[in-house]
C-alpha cells in the first residue's frame, strides 16, 4: 500500500509557468489523471519520477522522493512515452539492459514480455514494430519490476480495440491488487471504464480531486473545470 | 555496468566503427609502405604502427553514441528511471567506453602488425618484432584511444544533441584545433590531437612533449571532460 503523494509542486520553465502549487495525494487504485494539453500533467509526472527538477515543492512515494529509493524500479514502473527504444535493439535486448541497470533479475523479462503479450515478437528489431507493439514494450518496462506503483502517461495510445480491452483488464487488475495505478489520458470514456478517482488538472493547478463515482459525467465536468466548450 | 556494456555491443553502429576503423589502420599502412624506400626504418616503422592512433578518431565516436545516442533515441528516460543517481550513468559509460577504447586500440595494432608484417615481406625484407619502436607506438596508439573514447563519453554529455556533438568533435580535429593552435603558438602541442600524436612519437621534433607528459595531461582532458558532463547531466532537466 503506496500512497503518492504531490506537495506544493511548481514547475517554471524560464518564465513559462507549467505546474503551480499542486497538492494532492493518490492511493492504491486506478487514478485518472487528466486535463488539457499544456496542462502539466507530464511535467507532473517527470517530476514525481525525478526527471525533472521541481522549482519548488515536493513529490514522493511512499514517503521519499524518487531519487531516494534504494530500488526504484521495484517501487514505481512507468511508461512516459513510447519512443524510448533504439530502433536497432529487440524488445528482449531492450528489457535485458533495463533489467540490467534496475537491478532486477533477468527472469524477469521473459515475464513481462508474457505479461504484455509480446513473447512471439521479442527478438525482432523494435524498428518494425507497430505503435501499439512499442506501446505493449513500454508496459513490459514499466511492470519489469513487479512495483507497486504504475505511472502511465497516455498507454493507450496506438493500440487496437482488442490491445484497448486487454489493458483496460491490466489496469483494473493492478489496480485490485492494491496497487497505486496512475493513468494520464484524453479518452475520458475508457478512464471512466477502469478509475476509481480523478485528478483534473487545468494550466497547472488542480481543478478536481475526488472519486469518480461523484461526478455526475465525466466529460461536462472536465469541460467545465478546464474551461473548454462542450 | 554490464547494462552499459549490453547498450554498447547490441548497436550495429559500434561494430561498424571498428570495422571501419580496420578499413583505415590498412590503408593507412599500405599507403605508407608503398611510398618509403626505407620501409624497414625505425621512422617508417613508427609512421606506419602510428596509424594505430588515428583510429581514436573512431572511439571518438563511440564514446559520444553511448552518451549522446540515449538522449538521441530517448532511452536516456529508461535509464535515469532506474539509476537517479545520473552521475554512475556517466561514469559506467565512461569505464565502458574506456575499455572500448581500448579494444579499438588493440585490434588496430592486431591489424596494423600484420598489414606492416605483409608489406615488408612484400619488399623483401620482414618485420622485427624485437624493435622496442614498434611497441612503443603501439601502447601510445591504445593510450590514445583510450583517453579519446572516454572524452567522447564527457562530449555527448555536454552536447546531448547527437549530430551537434558528432560534427563538433570532427570539426575540432579537422579544423578548430589548427586555428586554435595558430592563436596560442607554443601552446599548441597541449592541445588533445597534437598530445594524441605524441604519444606515438609523432611529430620527429624536439619541441614535443614527452610520452608521460602527453599521457597525463590527455588523462587530465579526459577527466575534465567527464566531470564537466557529470555536472551538466545531473542538472539537467529530461523532458
Amino acid at each position: 500500500m503506496t500512497d503518492v503523494v504531490l506537495h506544493g509542486l511548481t514547475k517554471r520553465f524560464g518564465a513559462v509557468p507549467a505546474v503551480r502549487n499542486l497538492t494532492c495525494t493518490m492511493s492504491p487504485g486506478v487514478t485518472g489523471f487528466l486535463g488539457p494539453n499544456g496542462a502539466g500533467k507530464t511535467t507532473t509526472l517527470r517530476m514525481l519520477l525525478g526527471l525533472v527538477r521541481p522549482t519548488a515543492g515536493t513529490a514522493t512515494v511512499g514517503g521519499r522522493r524518487y531519487a531516494e529509493l534504494p530500488q526504484p524500479r521495484r517501487v514505481v514502473g512507468a511508461l512516459l512515452d513510447a519512443t524510448g527504444f533504439h530502433p536497432g535493439r529487440t524488445a528482449r535486448q531492450h528489457l535485458l539492459i533495463s533489467a540490467d541497470q534496475s537491478g532486477l533479475p533477468t527472469a524477469r523479462v521473459a515475464v513481462a514480455l508474457q505479461q504484455v503479450g509480446l513473447e512471439k515478437d521479442a527478438d525482432r528489431r523494435v524498428r518494425g514494430y507497430s505503435l501499439g507493439m512499442r506501446q505493449r514494450l513500454g508496459l513490459a518496462t514499466a511492470l519489469l519490476g513487479d512495483p507497486e506503483v504504475l505511472v502511465l502517461d497516455e498507454p493507450g495510445n496506438g493500440l487496437d480495440p482488442a490491445g484497448l480491452a486487454w489493458l483496460r483488464g491490466l489496469l483494473r487488475d493492478l489496480g485490485a491488487d492494491g496497487r497505486t495505478v496512475i493513468v494520464s489520458s484524453h479518452v475520458l470514456a475508457e478512464v471512466q471504464q477502469i478509475a476509481d478517482r480523478v485528478v483534473i488538472l487545468g494550466e497547472g493547478t488542480l481543478r478536481h480531486d475526488g472519486p469518480l463515482a461523484g461526478l455526475p459525467g465525466l466529460e461536462a465536468e472536465f469541460l467545465r473545470l478546464t474551461g473548454g466548450v462542450a | 555496468m554490464r547494462a552499459e556494456l549490453r547498450k554498447l555491443t547490441t548497436v550495429r553502429s559500434t561494430w561498424l566503427l571498428l570495422a571501419l576503423a580496420q578499413v583505415v589502420v590498412i590503408a593507412g599502412v599500405s599507403g605508407l609502405m608503398l611510398r618509403r624506400d626505407d620501409p624497414a626504418s625505425d621512422a617508417a616503422q613508427r609512421g606506419a604502427i602510428a596509424h594505430v592512433g588515428l583510429v581514436a578518431l573512431f572511439g571518438l565516436l563511440a564514446g559520444i553514441v553511448a552518451m549522446a545516442g540515449e538522449y538521441r533515441h530517448r532511452t536516456i528516460t529508461d535509464t535515469f528511471l532506474a539509476r537517479p543517481r545520473r552521475s554512475q550513468t556517466v561514469l559506467s559509460k565512461a569505464v565502458v567506453a574506456g575499455m572500448a577504447g581500448a579494444v579499438f586500440g588493440i585490434s588496430a595494432s592486431a591489424t596494423a602488425l600484420v598489414a606492416d608484417a605483409v608489406w615488408l615481406a612484400a619488399k623483401g625484407s620482414s618485420i622485427d618484432l624485437a624493435n622496442a619502436v614498434l611497441w612503443k607506438t603501439v601502447a601510445g596508439g591504445v593510450g590514445w584511444n583510450v583517453a579519446f573514447a572516454v572524452v567522447g563519453v564527457g562530449v555527448g554529455a555536454l552536447i546531448p544533441n547527437l549530430s551537434a556533438a558528432v560534427a563538433s568533435a570532427l570539426a575540432w580535429l579537422a579544423l578548430v584545433e589548427g586555428i586554435v593552435g595558430e592563436l596560442i603558438g607554443g601552446g599548441a602541442r597541449w592541445l588533445p590531437f597534437a598530445l594524441g600524436q605524441a604519444l606515438v612519437g609523432l611529430p620527429n621534433s624536439a619541441d614535443r612533449p614527452a610520452v608521460w607528459q602527453a599521457g597525463s595531461v590527455l588523462t587530465l582532458y579526459a577527466a575534465l571532460f567527464v566531470a564537466a558532463g557529470v555536472a551538466v547531466t545531473t542538472r539537467r532537466d529530461i523532458t
